[in-house]
């Protein structure tokens, strides 16, 4: 059978930019098997870049090829121009290992990493010729979804046949093993679908019911992918991903991560000793990413990099650290660790003020973050990279204002530093996320979140932090989708047929498109981002989160105490 | 001051099918990956970012296929030639492979006057061949081009050095040298993608676009 790429000339793809994202053949690509008894392709909405960087397209990829009756193959968000050469060319989306058009598989396995993505996903099937909703498709594969941006399913329940809560490393081998009982007994799609419900944390929109999330209870036991495929276009995160653990104990109010990972499970430093041996000998990766949430809170960090030290296989081999909170742990690290790259630092105070900082439970004191910030003199960091959220909930405009003097402060302490630090600092608004304490909160508006950014950018306009900022529509657009029911499924289709994709870039962001579907499915924002009445039954209450409803409310409340706040 | 004793290794290597599409700065991304994973006892740098110690040659073209892509890997320690070529080649993506190493390797020439290259061009149609080869034969002819952000007028020149014909089963071949690197000779790539423009529509019938050998003057 002839390839998708068969029908593309060289002179088309030379039009393309980075064609090699298209063409699969990567080191340890997964061979294809004869007659697979299930043919399966794992899709990320976004670049290829991006979605080579993805742990959990890694772990899928690994595991399921490991099944001698699995076949599992890739496929990305191609660019506008490849998107425009396909759509000219009436060729189909197809995967990077032996080019089979996105329809011909046997299932869809969609990682959805974040809400902006939600557009893609429809792009996706479109150009794999797959019909958008689950209603329209008799035939063709079934599409399942997974990842943090599903937790809340219904912003997607109207496009996929199923979607799964929590981890996947069990369920996504529990459904491949239905799957394929299913086609051999010829059951029809509604009765696989139906069956598919008795599967723990599978939700099907045609069958909607309660669903509890997947922990996956092995998880400090089991291997992390070892063996990953090496990109011929160099990815996001070029670096080899470990991750030490899942979970994150801290309880950061605002958190959908923190509750979805629930709860805290690491790998032991032997295991991760040996395992990234085998890692960085199977893909030669410079730097060894030690992956989590909050990598300064693995209980035995300090253990952890002196052996991966001790144990280098090449001279430049360096660790990377991309998550680290500002505390003490982080500061040995910076003491001690030399083979730590050591480009900038980031961190997310993500408030101003001691007593915003409470609220959320972001449990960092500004003697932390300036300890932090004097424990790099005569280090080789030059950069730091402060987050910052506004409109967090009980937000006062002295916590506004304490974003900017706590900058100012900083940026003192760092001209006393060698070298000099480039600070910068990047500012978002708050998004109510459900399954976390604040998922009652108001989100505040487009016009009061520009007042606030316009405010610390007037209070820093003498100082040389460089500010960013995220366009305050999308962090409307992102409560809505991580906040919405059925309803919000329509609006996904209409902005899709609008021309919106891309969501999360600039460049490809189309306003205008998002407010014609708002018109035309007759919907209000505001409805999805005011304050809930904690009384009040919430759309996603049927997701058994592992996580009380009680407690997240307990939590709510004692967040209103500290700010004074009684009635709710 | 100490002497460090340097042993190099220059390692040819092709690029061909869909590697051809990979860019330069990625090939260089997979080489050192593949040479860390085949574990081998090669010098990095001395600066603060720490580095294989590899020199490459002059960039492919996007979209160029080529038999004579080469790099020069400074090694601590001897190895055996044969190991180093099948080791490597199993540690590089489809369609790159490991042609010949010349361990240990002589110096070979800074290349300050330029470059001698040769190029195989195929085509599926004769009569493309015949005006590829007219276009290509003429030291008259001219194109535009844009670079750097403004149009530029090329003339071809010398950078034709040498030119024949033959064929290979189905496809017509235009064998070519130009010299490159040279002030106002315009480079292969540049050529290429004038001669794609001249042919039109025909240049479908271009598919097989190889660099040859490459000599620095």
């Amino acid at each position: 059978m002839k390839k998708v790429t068969d029908h593309i000339t060289h002179w088309e793809l030379l039009q393309i930019e980075k064609p090699a994202r298209y063409l699969g053949g990567e080191v340890n690509q997964a061979q294809p098997k004869q007659n697979p008894e299930l043919k399966i392709c794992l899709v990320f909405p976004d670049l290829y870049e991006l979605g080579m960087s993805n742990l959990a397209i890694k772990i899928f990829y690994e595991t399921l090829n490991a099944d001698p009756r699995l076949q599992a193959e890739r496929a990305f968000s191609p660019w506008v121009d490849f998107e425009k050469l396909l759509r000219h060319k009436n060729l189909p989306l197809f995967s990077l290992e032996t080019g089979t058009p996105l329809n011909q598989f046997d299932v869809i396995f969609v990682t959805l990493p974040y809400e902006m993505t939600f557009t893609n996903v429809l792009n996706l099937l479109d150009l794999g010729n797959i019909p958008l909703t689950w209603q329209e498709r008799a035939e063709g594969p079934l599409v399942i979804a997974g990842g943090p941006s599903a937790s809340n399913p219904l912003p997607v329940s109207l496009f996929m046949d199923a979607v799964v809560i929590g981890d996947g490393e069990e369920v996504i081998h529990e459904i491949c093993e239905f799957l394929i009982e299913a086609r051999k007994s010829g059951a029809t799609r509604e009765e696989t679908r139906k069956k598919l419900t008795a599967i723990e944390s599978v939700w099907v929109p045609q069958f909607p019911g309660k669903v509890r999330r997947r922990v996956y209870k092995g998880f400090a036991d089991s291997a992390p992918p070892l063996k990953p495929v090496i990109p011929n276009v160099q990815a996001i995160h070029n670096r080899a991903a470990l991750e030490i653990f899942r979970g994150c104990i801290k309880g950061c109010r605002f958190c959908n991560a923190g509750y979805y990972y629930r709860p805290k499970r690491e790998r032991s430093v032997d295991n991760l000793v040996k395992y990234s041996q085998e890692l960085l000998n199977n893909t030669g990766e410079e730097s060894l990413g030690l992956l989590s949430l909050s990598t300064s809170d693995y209980c035995n960090l300090d253990e952890l990099i002196s052996r991966l030290d001790r144990n280098k296989l090449y001279a430049e081999q360096s660790i990377s650290i991309p998550s680290m909170r500002m505390n003490e742990n982080t500061l040995k690290l910076l003491d001690t660790a030399p083979h730590i790259r050591k480009g900038g630092l980031t961190f997310a105070p993500e408030a101003g003020t001691q007593k915003l900082r409470d609220i959320i439970n972001k449990n960092i004191t500004e003697e932390d973050i300036i300890s932090v910030v004097k424990a790099t003199n005569n280090s080789a960091y030059r950069t730091l990279k402060l987050y910052f959220m506004m409109g967090l909930p009980f937000e006062t405009a002295e916590d506004i204002e304490g974003i900017a003097d706590l900058v100012l402060r900083i940026e003192d302490i760092s001209r006393t530093l060698k070298p000099r630090k480039q600070i910068s600092i990047s500012l978002s608004g708050f998004v109510p996320k459900p399954f976390t304490p604040f998922q009652w909160s108001p989100q505040a508006s487009i016009e009061e979140f520009r007042e606030k950014r316009i405010f610390v950018r007037q209070k820093l306009q003498n100082s040389k932090a460089k500010v960013s900022w995220r366009e305050e529509y999308l962090c409307m657009l992102e409560a809505v989708l991580s906040r919405g029911d059925e309803r919000v499924s329509k609006l996904i289709l209409e902005a899709f047929k609008a021309g919106c994709k891309f969501d999360g870039w600039n460049e490809h962001f189309t306003r205008s498109g998002w407010e014609k579907a708002f018109e035309i499915c007759q919907l209000d924002p505001q409805e999805y981002l005011q304050q809930k009445p904690i009384a009040d039954p919430l759309p996603w209450d049927f997701v058994d989160f592992q996580v009380p409803r009680a407690y997240l409310e307990k939590e709510y409340r004692a967040a209103a105490e500290i700010a004074g706040v009684t009635d709710l | 001051m100490n002497e460090t004793h340097e042993i190099k290794a220059r390692v040819f290597y092709s690029k061909t099918k869909q590697a051809c599409y990979i860019a330069h700065l990625d090939t260089i991304d997979i080489i050192c990956k593949a040479l860390r994973r085949l574990q081998l006892p090669y010098q990095v740098t001395q600066g603060h970012h720490v580095r294989p110690k590899i020199s490459f040659g002059s960039p492919l073209p996007l979209g160029h296929a080529s038999r004579c892509e080469q790099f020069v890997l400074c090694l601590e320690s001897m190895v055996d030639d044969q190991w180093l070529k099948e080791g490597l080649s199993q540690q590089l993506p489809d369609g790159m492979d490991i042609i010949s190493v010349e361990l240990p390797c002589k110096e070979e020439k800074k290349g300050a006057n330029g470059d001698l290259v040769d190029y195989t061009f195929g085509f599926t149609s004769p009569e493309t061949a015949e005006k590829a080869g007219e276009f290509l034969s003429n030291p008259e002819t001219t194109f535009s081009l844009v670079s750097k952000g403004r149009m530029k007028e090329y003339r071809l020149g010398q950078a034709l050095q040498a030119i024949n014909k033959s064929s290979d089963g189905n496809l017509q071949l235009i064998n070519a040298r130009f010299i490159q690197g040279k002030p106002e000779v315009p480079s292969v790539s540049k050529i290429v993608t004038a001669l794609a423009e001249f042919l039109g529509e025909q240049k479908d019938n271009l598919v097989q676009i190889e660099r040859v050998s490459l000599t620095k003057l």
